[in-house]
């Protein structure tokens, strides 16, 4: 019985003295990082400034963005688009305004972006309603040339939207960044055989997938500051140190077999 | 770190603005024109078989052919008036006259941004006389740009 104690409180000993175990996880050495929570209000500026050069399409759009963590945020865009199309024999003309709403995943680690940086993509849900009509069309075979025209039309389109890029604070609160969209068309209340060529805030409409990129310019209002925990990255040891450690202990081992 | 992440930054800022896309306008090497696509078979052999001469033109449009003295043509290629709801055609097939004549719906299609819009049709069984041809049957009232075949004259 006394053997078995003695036993008992060797072994708490010896696991007292080991390090790693001994310690409780609470005293596991955690550093935090202060990152503020900011609304971001941002305009689209290429469209603007394509306009000066193709008066064929305006592009106006903007988004707001909440923080709800160091990570996630709400997404809320909109805009409005007015696009006109014309060639050899057929002219069109769409317009109208897009809303869309998701979330926003910023990908890089909080102590890297201290709030100002945001690489990362977003999954929204695309809203567009306009009106769309062909003012004029011409088709020529054997039998002569028909000339018609397409009345005014209001539709809604569905779309769905995945974004990524990259966006950074340059002074204090104002941020420019751009973003590269793909755009999946899911819906649209137009006939089958007289589809857009373009729909507001999708872009054209023949393509299965379309792609957009974007500039943006964002004024952020901080509103909240959180503590964000960051477990200390494992210090890799080099191969030399392993080395060192290697001859040491084989010294050792060759002391205590001198010794015994 | 922050500033380092910065110079990263405006590298791709410029890269990508390096991507901004040129709008030029494209092209249409789309067909065009919707077709009744009508084959040939001999009515003695029911098989598909080319007439020696064809010539083919719209009635009152006798000046302007479609074809002419064309041989060995498998398929032809009929083209419908979009402005009204019928029209009648001359066919002359191994020197022997005949018409036929198309009662048909027609509705608006786009094509593509490029192409823009053509008309496609819903015909009705055709009307003819059987002076060298002996039937004609509808395979696909549908006309429409694609290359499938919508009537069989059998001659």
């Amino acid at each position: 019985m006394k053997r078995i104690y003695v036993y008992i409180i060797s072994l708490i000993a010896i696991l007292i003295s080991i390090p790693g175990i001994s310690q409780k996880s609470s005293e596991i050495p955690v550093d935090t990082v202060e990152i503020p929570l900011k609304i971001r209000s941002a305009l689209e500026i290429s469209g603007p400034v394509l306009y000066f050069t193709d008066k064929n399409i305006l592009n106006l759009e903007g988004f707001v963005t909440v923080d709800l963590d160091e990570k996630k945020s709400l997404y809320l865009g909109g805009g409005y688009s007015d696009y006109s199309y014309s060639q050899y024999n057929y002219s069109f003309l769409a317009k109208g305004s897009f809303y869309k709403a998701g979330v926003d995943f910023n990908l890089l680690r909080p102590e890297m972006t201290e709030g100002k940086y945001w690489a990362g993509g977003g999954l929204h849900y695309g809203l567009s309603r306009f009106t769309s009509e062909t003012p004029y069309l011409k088709h020529d075979n054997y039998w002569g040339s028909v000339s018609t025209s397409l009345t005014e039309q209001k539709n809604w389109c569905h779309f769905l939207e995945i974004s990524g890029g990259f966006k950074a604070e340059v002074f204090r609160n104002f941020s420019i960044g751009w973003l590269i969209s793909v755009r999946k068309l899911i819906y649209t209340g137009a006939a089958k055989e007289l589809r857009p060529i373009f729909y507001p805030g999708y872009g054209e409409g023949g393509k299965t997938l379309t792609f957009g990129l974007n500039y943006y310019i964002s004024f952020n209002i901080p509103f909240k500051k959180i503590k964000v925990f960051i477990m200390p990255e494992p210090v890799e040891e080099s191969e030399e140190d392993e080395e060192n450690q290697g001859s040491n202990n084989n010294t050792q081992i060759g002391r205590q077999g001198i010794g015994n | 770190m922050s500033k380092k992440l910065l110079y990263i930054f405006l590298l791709a800022w410029a890269t990508v603005a390096l991507l901004l896309p040129s709008c030029t306008p494209g092209s249409c090497f789309e067909e065009t024109n919707a077709y009744v696509k009508a084959t040939f078979y001999l009515k003695s052999s029911g098989k598909a078989d080319a007439p020696d001469s064809l010539t083919l033109y719209g009635i009152g449009r006798d000046t302007s052919t479609i074809y002419s003295k064309s041989r060995n043509l498998s398929q032809a290629l009929i083209p419908l008036d979009a402005s009204t709801e019928g029209c009648g055609f001359v066919m002359k097939i191994n020197g022997v006259y005949d018409t036929i004549s198309f009662t048909y719906a027609t509705y608006l299609q786009m094509l593509s941004k490029d192409c823009g819009y053509t008309f496609y049709h819903t015909i009705d069984i055709p009307v003819y006389t059987t002076n060298i041809i002996d039937t004609v049957t509808i395979v696909k009232s549908s006309i429409t740009t694609l290359s499938e075949e919508n009537i069989r004259i059998y001659y």
